[in-house]
């Protein structure tokens, strides 16, 4: 995915070094064409796992096969599950978002290594190209889901050892993010910008990152054991051998229940900039959204047990997983009553990136309230390894983070681009997407408490009339993706120009010309208020 | 909570309900606040924004408290409910349950084996779970209880049917390409009716406990061995030349011989063996002879042949092979004794005719010859006797 370079007549990072063809992008150092390769990136493999998440789905409209057989249905949602996770929503935001936008709004030229930005990316297309080889060579797609639960993974004759080694790669990527990010938000700064004047959406990248940096480690060693069990035949995992299950689970968790945040936590940033942006009204409670985004980090690195109530694991650990569960929701309650205060008085105006920014609140708080359900010890016996899981982490990853992403699409590419959408199109296509995408989770969650497992091909009878719904729902939900996309690109490529701040931001990004100029400023810039100060700005 | 007074549903549910509830509300009062504040503050009716509040301790405060005190009330009432789900009462009755890619086994405390877990209504019923091959999940949505079958671990469930039924037993951790068929049912019947059940055609480890108990075994063995008295094995049907009263004469061993042999085996000696066997008269019950010779009885039919069909249902081969020739995750059954296969063997493709040989020795080595187009996935049956195998080719073989 090569970005089209466009005839933009104003010098910006477009054109401005004369530099243009494929090379002088895959090779640039420039934060914002390596956010843009991220975003193209993402977006491929986001376009890849919706269409095997729209084939599931058909699949499962009708009990029995529909369209593939039990073999393939499994590489699908396995498929659909490590292309969506690791390739799309992990590197999404730090990725797009957080190289274009996040340098600017502290007021720095670029990161901190952008030569180790650019292998970040590097690392990141190596690693989905040896995911994308995994599924066409050996024996088939690998079968596992995507949490390649151990002793099965090491049993299967399908691909798993190229997969995982794919994903191995791809989290050296999303380390190198994480390092940059820190060293870039500690040391590039500009004059006056002071940690309390840090855009909430740096703050998060800031928690984000450390959560990369610590985490992802032990998602490395823990694909690289599961390797070693393949190829060599450890047992480490195997209880014949003196090996446990469970470990495995324990460390796949330590890193996959905060990669929820690694996920989680930009999106938040995202709508807590747009949310003030489009109420006119700085953010209800600055430091309690800054610190609930550390304390999310912090305290949601140590609840992963929470994925293993079932499995076997001691009572008096479920205790203690299922009591740090609770601790979690805390944090993420401040944010959402700290947006929808900040809406008070303020006035009010529903364009797009606004729409999914407060669909955002709604979806994730759904997301969070039924994940509620799921840490209490009692009814997650019930529902756990059900449909209703699958439903719930759709409304925390796709209703949330997917949905700000869409909102940041709209609210920051226009500033890279210099044009704009148009804004009905994207109405309609927040219309279909919201409908669309309740019509499609909700029936899950219903089907889960119900009974349904995930991961099944088949069904019993019982659960066809709401499978169908669902299967309904996600054509309601792919249109409205697809409409959102046409029309945003179409925007962006020939829409009407737009000046330095067409929002009325009151973050540096907005201060300089659209699109930016390959050093962003042409003098250093000195803050002298907040981020959300918007008296200081000079807007009606 | 007091376990007797409980079933899993009622472990699961009011907590459920007690969190559903708090939820909606915090849901409701989200949304409408945020819809209020939308309408109202919308830039037709507020051209500028009228506060620029950024902040309120004693608002952080509260939505801080607040939503602190109801989570870890929902945590507590959640932590107690599990409790109940982990808390076996005392008179559960013990069923094994093994699970394998990509069946479900149930084994009885008499021995006896059951492709459905048939229990009796309103007993506790505690399941162990055991594992021959990778982690799968012992999930019945109808009383709420969960827990993952682990390959070398003791994991347990308990549950109570506290009405008669069919309720659904899945499979719910994910296993391969059978998982979506690891489907059976927990079968709630009337007690009486149960242990009616429980003694047919059990494997006798009920009958077999009797016979330790009394020390029958002392003398006669079950492996056809001669000790001191006449061997057991075969004993049902087996004629014999017995002495009555010095007089010699031949019987078919049956129900009135041996409950007489046991209450009073003087009367008739089986020919070559002393009469030193003490009378059971009076010690033993009449239920308990009723199951010693079910015992023999089921000893013998279970030295007949086997029934393919049951095995095949048993062993999870319907799973994969269907009856009726669709397409599953192996060849379909239907036709496909004595027809011409593609097979890959040892990497070389080549045509086989699916004759007993070639059967047999699929299921004695399912990866060896794997049908084109099939996933060698197929897991060995290192249990099965070669009757058993044998029968089920028989059973391929109906299936024209």
């Amino acid at each position: 995915m090569t970005p089209i370079v466009r005839p933009v007549t104003v010098p910006s990072f477009w054109n401005d070094t004369g530099k243009s063809g494929v090379a002088a992008w895959i090779f640039s150092t420039d934060h914002k064409r390596i956010g843009l390769l991220y975003l193209y990136s993402v977006l491929a493999f986001f376009l890849v796992g919706m269409t095997l998440g729209g084939l599931l789905r058909i699949e499962l409209m009708a009990p029995g096969r529909t369209i593939v057989g039990p073999q393939t249905y499994n590489a699908l949602f396995t498929v659909h599950g490590v292309v969506m996770i690791f390739l799309f929503i992990i590197p999404a935001f730090p990725g797009a978002f957080g190289n274009m936008v996040m340098p600017i709004q502290i007021g720095a030229r670029d990161v901190a290594f952008p030569r180790l930005n650019l292998l970040s990316w590097w690392l990141y297309v190596l690693g989905a190209t040896i995911i994308i080889v995994s599924l066409f060579t050996g024996d088939g797609p690998p079968d596992t889901g995507w949490t390649f639960y151990l002793p099965f993974s090491e049993r299967t004759g399908t691909n798993v050892s190229l997969a995982v080694f794919g994903v191995f790669i791809v989290g050296f990527s999303s380390i190198l993010t994480g390092i940059n990010f820190v060293t870039t938000i500690h040391q590039l700064r500009a004059e006056g910008m002071s940690w309390g004047r840090l855009p909430l959406f740096v703050w998060s990248l800031y928690a984000t990152a450390w959560v990369q940096i610590l985490a992802t480690p032990i998602l490395g060693i823990t694909l690289v054991l599961i390797i070693a069990e393949r190829l060599l035949g450890t047992g480490l995992f195997d209880p014949g051998r003196g090996g446990d299950p469970l470990m495995y689970q324990h460390l796949f968790w330590i890193y996959s229940h905060p990669a929820v945040y690694i996920m989680i936590l930009p999106a938040m940033g995202a709508i807590t900039e747009i949310i003030p942006v489009f109420s006119r009204k700085p953010i209800f409670g600055y430091k309690m959204i800054a610190f609930s985004s550390i304390a999310i980090a912090s305290a949601g690195s140590l609840v992963w047990g929470h994925h293993m109530f079932t499995s076997g694991m001691s009572d008096r650990a479920i205790l203690i997983f299922s009591f740090l569960t609770f601790v979690v929701a805390i944090p993420s309650a401040i944010k959402v009553f700290n947006w929808v205060s900040t809406l008070y008085k303020g006035s009010i105006s529903l364009e797009a990136p606004m729409l999914f920014a407060l669909s955002f609140i709604l979806l994730f708080s759904i997301g969070g309230l039924t994940g509620l359900i799921l840490g209490a010890a009692a009814t997650n016996i019930h529902v756990h390894d059900t449909h209703f899981v699958v439903g719930h982490f759709h409304y925390v990853m796709f209703g949330g983070a997917g949905f700000a992403f869409f909102g940041a699409m709209h609210y920051w590419l226009p500033k890279f681009y210099g044009r704009r959408y148009a804004e009905k199109p994207a109405l309609a296509a927040w219309v279909l997407m919201f409908i669309g995408f309740n019509i499609t989770y909700f029936s899950m969650m219903l089907l889960g408490v119900k009974g349904m497992p995930r991961r099944y091909y088949d069904y019993l009878p019982e659960f066809a009339p709401l499978n169908l719904v669902s299967t309904v729902g996600s054509w309601i939900l792919i249109s409205g993706v697809i409409l959102l996309l046409i029309n945003l690109f179409r925007g962006l490529w020939k829409g009407e120009p737009i000046g330095n701040n067409p929002w009325g931001g009151a973050t540096l990004e907005w201060t300089i010309p659209s699109p930016p100029p390959t050093e962003n400023f042409d003098a250093d810039p000195v803050v002298t208020h907040g981020p959300y100060d918007f008296r200081k700005t000079g807007m009606p | 909570m007091n376990p007797l007074l409980i079933t899993t549903t009622q472990a699961v549910d009011p907590v459920f309900l007690f969190i559903f509830w708090i939820c909606l509300v915090l849901l409701i009062g989200i949304t409408a606040t945020m819809v209020f504040f939308v309408i109202r503050y919308h830039r037709s009716r507020a051209p500028q924004p009228t506060s620029q509040a950024d902040g309120n301790l004693w608002l952080e405060i509260i939505w801080t408290a607040l939503p602190a005190v109801l989570v870890l009330a929902m945590f507590y009432y959640g932590w107690s409910g599990y409790l109940s789900l982990r808390d076996v009462p005392k008179d559960a009755m013990p069923v094994t349950a093994t699970a394998r890619m990509w069946s479900w086994s149930f084994t009885y405390a008499n021995g006896k084996t059951s492709p459905k877990l048939y229990v009796p209504v309103g007993k506790p019923i505690r399941v162990e779970l055991v594992s021959q091959d990778v982690l799968h999940g012992f999930y019945i949505p109808a009383f709420r209880v969960k827990r993952d079958v682990v390959p070398g671990m003791k994991n347990y469930a308990w549950f109570v049917a506290t009405r008669a039924g069919s309720y659904d037993l899945f499979c719910s951790q994910y296993c391969g390409v059978g998982h979506s068929k690891m489907i059976t049912t927990v079968e709630a019947i009337p007690p009486a009716e149960f242990s009616v059940w429980l003694d047919q055609g059990g494997s006798g480890a009920g009958g077999k406990k009797l016979l330790e108990k009394y020390g029958c075994l002392g003398c006669h063995s079950l492996d056809g061995t001669t000790k001191v008295g006449p061997s057991l094995k075969g004993v049902w049907g087996r004629k014999e030349i017995v002495v009555t009263n010095g007089a010699e004469r031949s019987i078919t061993e049956g129900e009135p011989y041996l409950r007489q042999s046991i209450l009073d085996p003087k009367a008739d000696v089986v020919k070559g063996f002393p009469p030193i066997m003490p009378a059971f008269a009076g010690t033993i019950t009449q239920e308990e002879i009723a199951v010693i010779i079910d015992f023999f009885r089921s000893d013998a039919a279970s030295a007949s042949k086997p029934d393919g069909e049951q095995l095949a249902k048993e062993k999870g081969c319907l799973a994969c092979h269907s009856l009726d020739g669709t397409r599953g995750v192996g060849p379909t059954f239907k036709g496909l004794a004595g027809s011409r296969v593609t097979v890959l063997k040892d990497g070389v493709t080549r045509t086989v005719t699916a004759d007993d040989a070639y059967l047999r020795e699929s299921i004695r080595m399912p990866a060896a010859e794997v049908v084109e187009g099939f996933q060698p996935i197929m897991p060995t049956f290192p249990e099965l006797q070669d009757d058993q195998v044998a029968a089920l080719v028989e059973f391929i073989k109906g299936h024209k």
